[in-house]
């Protein structure tokens, strides 16, 4: 049974989403700031944290930074509001994806079951993908660069897969939304663009001028050869 | 769909010095200014201009007329006089010669061009000209000058203007008299009459002209602000004007960009109201829609009472879960920070896409496949269309739901471009989406108010199904417009109603995804 982490201020909300994510088979530990999540946490880790944005005290935004300077556990962020820079900086702050409320709950339980789910990009593919001086191994979830190890999270690793395991040819935003996330032809594409940014802070010798990971205007994104 | 409301209230305050220029709402609201009767603003100026350039040249030259004349005048007869007084001690000292033939006398006097001498003698008169006699000279001044009193008088005779000069001599018992023609002073005074004429004229002609430009130069301000009230009723609020260094301008433009921020905070803060209620309004949602999730996990443990109970509240909670989106877009709209997020894509994969989103999930999870054709028109595969993809899904799922609700449901959706392919007319620089309907169509009168907030016409007398939010064709509206599209309401083969949704290839001015 996967061990789930909320963080949410609201009460009722809390206790709704408890009632609706152990319905669908989860074990749920639920705190109310984002100090008590980075505490528990760190005493008792989750396979996955839910973090709604605006905390009293530390925000969601801080506490997920906090949560990632020790861990690359997969992060739903809960905002009310999808339109403005929030969902952005959200994903910045190294979210994995987000909800909006009010969330149905069966696509809660989608968007979770699609995080955890096991990496297997191509059973059929190579074992160790490489390119540059960076060398990823997609059945060991490993990545390392000039032979040192690079920490990514799950959903940074599945992309790095898809862009590395389709060398040269270009990806569009609706192909990974639906290969990594999940998402049906209407998800938001800043969900990639966000992980592309954070992927190439992790690859790349200059991430402003990328040399692997290259923006194809107008199409998606592709891995050069 | 505000700010269409706005030009009619605009129009009118402008420039009116009733108009309160204060701030603090509701001051002036609803009241209308007359600016001016007729004649427009400008017009009323030249026309000042002219008439008062007209009056006082009319008055100077009228003044330089009568001056001059006067002048020319006086002049005249004190030369006439001198000459006359020179002439008739000449002839008094030829009468004292004995035999002096006085005809012969007058003939040798030495006149002005123009004047002719009279003479009285011994009771007789002799005269210069057979035309000019004693009668020539007026009765007053020939009964005084014969009485012994020098006279001098101008007249009129014969239509002409004369000079009467006459010089008793008594050493000789005589009386000389000399009458001057005038006519050639008139000449002169009428070329001068002319010549005033002309410059009164032309004073005129250069007073409209000066009016004419000043208006227009002392107006030109108003222009800049017109424009700015153009633009602000077409949505652009941060607009305001410039004063420059015109101290008379700078408080009519203090005053419009007072009135421009107050309707700019006051449409700010509707919408701000409008998007905290949403986001106030989600923390419950949610509790309720997680919480009816869990009973629907656990429909099958309730009764059939609490089961219809329970789709009831399932069915409203997400009907007020899509008019809490549709609000807080339409805030979003009216606060003017909705941003278009583009993708290129294929305009037929787009749109299959949004149809199939619109479908309904059947028990196996999936998208039961629509009921109804999309048809692609010639030309349209291959197309690339610059588009905000969600935004477009619920262009499609707003007008699906529209036609199911109120017409009977999609007939068919078509795909165009446009201009039409093979006709010749170029390359395409739109996409058209036609969704037609089974119903009986939309009244042309009725056509574009449909895509009013919270319109409910009398929608082919069918009753709504009680799924839409009355939000649903306006942020249709908005969504397009907001790509530089449109969409507009025609009669389809069918019989029922056409909704035609264009969508320029690529939105010009907007903000393009990375």
């Amino acid at each position: 049974m996967s061990r789930i982490l909320v963080v949410e201020d609201d009460e009722r909300i809390r206790q709704s989403m408890r009632l609706a994510l152990e319905d669908e088979g989860y074990a749920v530990d639920d705190v109310a700031s984002g100090e008590e999540a980075v505490a528990r946490f760190a005493r008792e880790p989750a396979e996955l944290v839910l973090i709604d944005l605006m905390l009293p005290g530390i925000d969601g935004f801080e506490t997920c930074r906090s949560l990632r300077r020790h861990s690359t556990v997969p992060v739903i962020m809960v905002t009310a509001r999808s339109d403005t820079h929030d969902v952005v900086a959200g994903l910045e702050a190294g979210a994995d994806d987000y909800v909006t409320k009010p969330f149905v709950a069966k696509e809660l339980a989608a968007r979770i079951r699609a995080l955890l789910r096991r990496s297997r990009p191509d059973a059929d593919g190579p074992s160790v993908l490489t390119f540059g001086d960076v060398e990823l191994e997609p059945d060991a979830g490993v990545v390392r660069r000039s032979g040192a190890e690079v920490h990514c999270t799950r959903t940074e690793f599945r992309l790095l897969c898809e862009l590395a395991g389709n060398p040269g040819k270009v990806l569009s935003r609706e192909q990974l939304l639906e290969r990594v996330w999940g998402y049906d032809y209407f998800g938001d594409g800043r969900l990639v663009d966000v992980h592309v940014r954070r992927l190439r802070t992790k690859v790349e010798p200059d991430p402003a001028n990328p040399q692997f990971i290259l923006t194809v205007r107008g199409m998606g994104y592709k891995l050069a050869v | 769909m505000a700010a269409s409301e706005a030009p009619a209230r605009t129009s009118a305050s402008v420039g009116d010095p009733a108009v309160p220029t204060g701030p603090g709402p509701g001051r002036g609201s609803g009241g209308t200014t007359r600016i001016s009767a007729r004649l427009g603003l400008r017009a009323r100026v030249t026309a000042a201009f002219g008439v008062g350039a007209f009056a006082l040249s009319a008055m100077m030259a009228g003044i330089t007329y009568f001056a001059a004349r006067q002048s020319f005048l006086s002049e005249r007869q004190t030369a006439v006089q001198r000459q006359a007084f020179v002439n008739a001690s000449l002839v008094q000292n030829s009468l004292r010669s004995p035999g002096i033939a006085v005809n012969q006398l007058l003939e040798s006097v030495d006149t002005l061009p123009g004047s002719r001498s009279v003479l009285h003698y011994q009771g007789q008169w002799y005269a210069t000209s057979v035309s000019v006699g004693q009668s020539a000279i007026p009765a007053p001044e020939r009964n005084l000058v014969l009485a012994g009193t020098p006279a001098s008088q101008l007249f009129s005779a014969g239509g002409s203007s004369q000079v009467v000069v006459g010089v008793p001599l008594p050493a000789v018992h005589a009386a000389y008299f000399e009458v001057f023609s005038l006519d050639e002073l008139a000449n002169t005074l009428r070329t001068l009459e002319y010549a005033l004429a002309a410059a009164a004229l032309v004073t005129t002609v250069a007073g409209i002209a000066v009016g004419r430009w000043a208006s227009g130069r002392a107006l030109r301000p108003l222009g800049g602000i017109t424009e700015a009230a153009v633009a602000i009723a077409g949505g652009d609020l941060d607009t305001r004007v410039e004063a420059g260094d015109d101290t008379d301008l700078q408080e009519l433009a203090e005053a419009f960009n007072r009135m421009a921020a107050n309707l700019q905070a006051r449409i700010e803060r509707e919408a701000r109201f409008t998007s905290d209620v949403s986001h106030e309004l989600r923390s419950p949602l949610t509790t309720l829609s997680a919480s009816v999730g869990v009973l629907e996990a656990h429909r099958s443990e309730l009764d059939p009472r609490a089961q219809r109970a329970l789709a009831l509240l399932d069915g409203d909670l997400h009907r007020f879960k899509r008019m809490v989106d549709d609000l807080l877009e339409i805030s979003r709209f009216d606060a003017g920070s909705a941003e278009l997020s583009l993708d290129v894509v294929d305009p037929v994969e787009l749109v299959r896409r949004a149809v199939l989103a619109t479908a309904p999930i059947g028990e196996d999870g999936r998208r039961v496949p629509s009921a109804f054709p999309v048809e692609v028109g010639p030309g349209v595969p291959g197309l690339r269309l610059e588009v905000d993809k969600r935004r477009f899904e619920r262009v499609m799922a707003n007008l699906v739901d529209n036609a199911a609700a109120y017409a009977g449901g999609v007939t068919r959706v078509v795909i165009d471009r446009e201009p039409p392919a093979g006709e010749g007319d170029g390359p395409a620089t739109a996409v058209r989406v036609a969704v037609e309907d089974g119903g009986s169509g939309v009244p042309v009168a009725e056509r574009v108010r449909v895509f009013d907030r919270f319109y409910r016409g009398d929608r082919s007398g069918q009753p709504a199904t009680g799924d839409g939010t009355g939000l649903g064709l306006s942020l249709v509206a908005e969504h397009v417009r907001l790509h530089g599209g449109s969409v507009r309401i025609e009669d389809a083969p069918s019989g029922g109603a056409r909704f035609v949704v264009e969508l320029p290839l690529s939105p010009t001015g907007r903000r393009a995804a990375p």
